[in-house]
């Protein structure tokens, strides 16, 4: 593809999937500096992708690119050892919420962008954006209930997790 | 926290609104994103691998010392190959000997297309370690470039000098390499240990300029321990003094990585000296890397950081594990997309030099060269690994990606999401039971 039609295709796109990306990442980090860093990796994402962001199920592609793009951020905050490096994590924290509240939150974060690919998707559809199973699975390209499969899976691997870790 | 819980806190979660600097924040790093997309095109790890020759270079002085010292592993005494127990024997009374190699590669990773020559003469001490003469055919050029290798174990370093470049680059062994290396002493002596441990079948009586000689071969993918690849390996001995005399070595990697060599013109228990494998550096070399290259650990947590960069880097896991596979893996970066494979090549086209390009794709290469390297120390060690990476999604923390055996009953895995686990048998059959088929 041309540049100068490569850079047409970002351009709208961007324009139209900013606030969506800043929505769905803002929800995944919970974080400014890994909300930015998040959101300049999905840039990336979209750039080195955009042929698919041109076509009908460009709204697909666009959810793979933003945890892939969370991902990856929080891998380079959770570091080596898995383990978060507390004198980065600049959590937000409204002054009425208990610390504890923030932390388990800050936890849930974390272990959704360690989920397998289309676990991590169901939950953000369904949670983070509140989006009913029949969408899930048309974004998942599978049935409604294996739609509900990929969140089940996902919630149980989440309680494990974070029950092992709390 | 009661872990029931967890719909709840997803849910609040999801109804958090974005704060209006948030949006700012996105509003701002997407136009400046924007404006970063002035220039066509985009700089691909691959094609700065393959176009410096500091690289190939320093590339291939890696993968020579991993062939010479990891590839020809440690076999201990084995009840088989009386025979051949006698040629060791006679072998390992020596000193010190040389010999001369010449060797083809076709389709190798990191190196010009076409057939690659070697020709060199090798010297082998027990006390003071490998000098290695090297003339390396350019197939495109067909211009001779000479270097030199000293592979010193007893100073845990090794040498290699580019005098046509005035150039050298220090190497730097790891303990555990190093290890290996004493356990291995250089070179035919290793390779007979290998063979005695392998299928092998006796050719019987032939001649090679004059000499009669007896021969063995073998076919056994044992001696490709953890490299991958068919191998026929062909020895024959003077039966006079029971002496290594030719060898020939075919290695077929895939479709398109042969090697072939050809060890010939042994000459047996030399005078040699300290000063003979003391490197000759002329001052106006310059050393490359500036701080000496270390060599890729092999340890667990070295291979995880490798599966976990090769991940970041292509978002699925290596099919396979032996060196080769790997090494190819590496060619097929170049056309990743990931974010963090555009994040390395953004670092590499920020590079000032070709040197510093070269530094810093061996930085990018040694977590992939430190996973192969400790799958084939579990190889050799006979440690029974059994590697999944076609079937393991990343991020599966419940599906066993690599296995290997730590004693009897008792087995060390790495999951889908890179932590690790001590299992039983039992509990490793489950595990292993509910992969996918």
């Amino acid at each position: 593809m041309k540049f100068s039609r490569q850079a047409e295709i970002f351009e709208r796109a961007r324009t139209k999937y900013t606030r969506f990306l800043a929505s769905v990442l803002w929800r995944l980090t919970g974080d400014r500096e890994l909300f930015t860093e998040a959101m300049q990796y999905a840039l990336m994402g979209m750039w080195q992708h955009i042929g698919k962001l041109n076509g009908k199920k460009a709204h697909v592609y666009i959810y793979r690119i933003a945890l892939s793009a969370n991902s990856t951020a929080w891998r380079n905050r959770i570091g080596r050892d898995g383990q978060l490096k507390r004198n980065n994590a600049s959590f937000e924290k409204s002054p009425d919420d208990k610390l504890d509240r923030d932390e388990i939150a800050i936890l849930v974060r974390r272990e959704i962008c360690r989920l397998p690919t289309k676990q991590a998707k169901a939950i953000v559809m369904r949670y983070l954006e509140q989006q009913d199973y029949q969408a899930i699975a048309e974004s998942l390209s599978c049935t409604e209930v294996g739609a509900r499969s990929h969140v089940s899976k996902a919630l149980a691997t989440l309680k494990s997790r974070l029950a092992a870790l709390t | 926290m009661k872990s029931e819980k967890i719909e709840e806190i997803l849910k609040n979660i999801g109804n958090n609104d974005v704060p209006a600097d948030v949006h700012k924040i996105a509003e701002d790093v997407s136009n400046d994103f924007s404006k970063t997309l002035t220039q066509p095109g985009h700089i691909v790890l691959g094609d700065y691998i393959m176009k410096s020759r500091f690289t190939k270079i320093a590339v291939a002085a890696a993968a020579i010392i991993i062939v010479l010292f990891v590839g020809l592993p440690f076999v201990g005494k084995k009840d088989q190959g009386v025979a051949l127990a006698d040629v060791l024997a006679r072998v390992e009374q020596a000193q010190a000997y040389i010999y001369k190699m010449n060797m083809t590669m076709t389709g190798m990773p990191n190196a010009p297309t076409g057939k690659q020559q070697m020709q060199g003469t090798i010297t082998v001490s027990t006390e003071y370690g490998m000098k290695m003469d090297m003339d390396i055919i350019d197939p495109n050029s067909g211009r001779e470039m000479f270097q030199q290798m000293y592979v010193l174990p007893y100073k845990k370093e090794a040498y290699m000098i580019m005098p046509e470049m005035k150039k050298y680059t220090r190497m730097e062994f790891t303990d555990d390499l190093l290890a290996r290396m004493k356990k291995q002493n250089n070179d035919p002596r290793e390779i007979i240990k290998q063979i005695m441990g392998c299928q092998y079948t006796e050719l019987g009586r032939s001649a090679i300029d004059g000499i009669e000689v007896e021969g063995f071969q073998t076919t056994d993918p044992a001696m490709m321990v953890g490299m991958g690849g068919d191998i026929k390996y062909t020895l024959w001995v003077d039966v006079e003094n029971w002496l290594p005399v030719h060898a020939e070595m075919d290695i077929k990697m895939n479709e398109q990585m042969e090697m072939q060599c050809v060890i010939y013109d042994f000459t047996w228990d030399i005078p040699v000296s300290a000063s003979d494998f003391e490197p000759v550096i002329p001052e106006d070399f310059t050393g490359f890397p500036t701080e000496g290259m270390k060599m890729p650990e092999m340890t667990e947590q070295a291979a995880i950081e490798g599966l976990r960069f090769i991940v970041e880097l292509s978002e699925e896991y290596p099919k396979k594990l032996d060196l080769i596979n790997l090494m190819q893996d590496i060619r097929k970066l170049k056309d990743s997309k990931t974010a963090a494979a555009e994040q390395l090549q953004q670092k590499l086209k920020e590079a000032s030099s070709e040197e510093e390009i070269a530094n810093r794709t061996m930085e990018i290469m040694k977590p992939i060269q430190s996973l192969g390297m400790f799958y084939m120390s579990l190889v050799q060690d006979k440690k029974e690994p059994v590697y999944y990476g076609e079937s393991v999604e990343p991020g599966d923390g419940s599906a066993v990606l690599l296995r290997w055996k730590v004693s009897d009953g008792q087995y060390r895995v790495i999951f889908g999401d890179l932590t690790t686990a001590d299992v039983t048998a039992e509990q490793l059959a489950e595990l292993e039971s509910l992969l996918p088929k």
